[in-house]
């Protein structure tokens, strides 16, 4: 499985890719292949904030539906319109195309809590996963 | 996410199932197959081609003697009289208010065996009621209640292709002139099997009743037909949505034993010009007055995935006011074959009719939804 080098993840297994004062916020591989096929997803509106931890939406597969929570404190600034008409893009392209909300960091958020590649990958083979 | 399967009871498919790449999940006390990769797919194989389902975990009684029907119309819902060798019919067990205690096939296997196939999660349950039932009975051997679930594997092959699955195996001849609802004997290997034109999927199909022993070849072998029919490995989320389309019942999710079948939905399996059975003063009370809840099939309007336990209000109360409680969701999903999502949910049918809408709650949200008739596929198993 395929887990990004410069990506950050969390344990809820939501990855954050930083690009300046703007984060993109995903799923893992991992989490997509756990939830099986995503049917459906709820995001909220651009300019909504959010705390770290906290629940931004719902990702549902065929049988669950699993939070989604913030991985650093912010503002969404874009929603992917297109992850919304069509989950699967989670399944086909996790880091790309499915990438679900960009958010504007709030000032001076840390990203040291976050897990490197390395690091997650570590704690999913801990986890016993 | 991943849940302990520690516990659970293995079907003899387990190692098959991991061989196939199988999520396994626990369900009802048992390690079973989610899913092979793809709920989606899997729902997909079967309405075109054909699917294979490990459904072991099902329990089997037999219950026979010379008293064997007089018993089971006692204690059973439909009208076992009608019922000729080789032929089955699905009924229920009911307890003395008429709530379900499972729903069940029950099959005439011989001129005073009826062989039922019962619910996993009710095999304890349904063997102690009819067992203590049956000791007014059980004298000279009049009638003999028999768990054989252990004795049993089960194996569901249903889809468009079934028959090219099973042909192979026992010839075409055996399946000439095979009725929806009739179970055979075959042999696999020498030993007696139960072939059944049963299914629970809203497709034409089979439910295969072997011993345990028996059953990795028996798997491995109609995998081994794939390039006539098909046939793909099927988990239990499949199972679930083509059988929501079909608008079957789940037991524990769209009926319990506070559920009566008039209300679940099979008043046409429920005989009560029989004479008196078990639960059937309750149901001709329950009759006279009036259904209070009733299951009835929808579809979503709005975006949203209906789900179990979820709660359903009224419409049409006035801006600002309290919608007022209609019921709850019993089984909901997406509907794969019939577009959206939708399902199934007991509602109060003196509020509600097809045609109406109502609003589902979601996660705090209040989400519309229209009452279709059922079912929202219809099924093409005969």
């Amino acid at each position: 499985m395929n887990f990004p080098k410069n990506f950050k993840y969390t344990k809820d297994h939501e990855w954050i890719e930083l690009q300046g004062q703007i984060a993109k916020v995903g799923v893992s591989a991992y989490a997509i292949e756990q939830l099986g096929d995503i049917v459906h997803i709820e995001l909220p509106k651009s300019g909504t904030t959010f705390k770290a931890g906290e629940s931004f939406g719902t990702i549902e597969s065929t049988k669950t539906v699993s939070d989604l929570y913030m991985p650093v404190a912010g503002k969404i600034s874009e929603v992917n319109q297109a992850a919304l008409q069509k989950p699967e893009l989670l399944q086909e392209d996790p880091y790309q195309q499915g990438w679900l909300v960009k958010i504007a960091l709030e000032k001076d958020t840390s990203i040291a809590g976050l897990f490197g590649s390395d690091d997650y990958e570590k704690y999913l083979r801990e986890s016993g996963s | 996410m991943a849940t302990s399967t520690s516990d659970s009871q293995k079907t003899p498919l387990y190692e098959t199932h991991l061989k196939y790449r199988a999520k396994i999940v626990p369900f009802g006390g048992w390690a079973m197959p989610v899913s092979y990769g793809s709920v989606l797919n899997e729902h997909h194989a079967v309405r075109k081609d054909c699917g294979l389902f490990d459904v072991s975990h099902m329990g089997e009684l037999l219950v026979s003697g010379p008293k064997s029907l007089e018993f089971l119309q006692q204690h059973t819902i439909n009208d076992l009289t009608k019922l000729s060798i080789g032929a089955g019919q699905y009924s229920a067990i009911l307890n003395e208010t008429g709530g379900m205690i499972d729903d069940v096939i029950v099959y005439r296997v011989a001129s005073e065996d009826y062989f039922i196939c019962v619910n996993a999660s009710n095999i304890d349950k349904d063997f102690h009621w009819l067992n203590t039932k049956s000791k007014p009975w059980s004298q000279r051997h009049q009638v003999q209640v028999e768990n054989q679930s252990d004795s049993w594997g089960q194996l569901a092959i249903q889809g468009p292709k079934a028959n090219l699955a099973l042909e192979p195996l026992f010839g075409a001849e055996k399946l000439e002139d095979f009725q929806y609802m009739q179970i055979r004997e075959v042999l696999f290997r020498g030993q007696r099997c139960l072939l059944a034109r049963t299914g629970y999927t809203g497709e034409v199909g089979f439910e295969l009743y072997a011993p345990p022993g028996v059953l990795p070849q028996l798997w491995e072998e109609l995998m081994g037909t794939s390039n006539l029919s098909g046939i793909k490995p099927i988990g239990l989320g499949a199972r679930d949505t083509l059988r929501l389309e079909a608008c079957y019942l789940l037991y524990g999710n769209d009926m319990n034993e506070e559920v009566s079948p008039l209300e679940a939905g099979i008043g046409w399996a429920c005989k009560l010009g029989k004479g008196v059975f078990v639960g059937s003063e309750a149901l001709v009370a329950q009759k006279a007055a009036g259904l209070k809840r009733q299951i009835f099939a929808f579809k979503m309007v709005d975006e949203g995935i209906p789900r179990h336990d979820m709660l359903a209000y009224s419409k049409d109360a006035a801006q600002g006011t309290t919608p007022k409680a209609l019921g709850m969701v019993t089984s909901g999903s997406v509907l794969p074959t019939v577009g959206g999502a939708g399902g199934m949910a007991l509602l109060d049918p003196r509020h509600i009719k097809v045609g109406d809408q109502f609003y589902v709650d979601i996660r705090g949200k209040l989400k519309t939804a229209l009452v279709v008739p059922r079912p929202l596929y219809k099924a093409k198993v005969k």
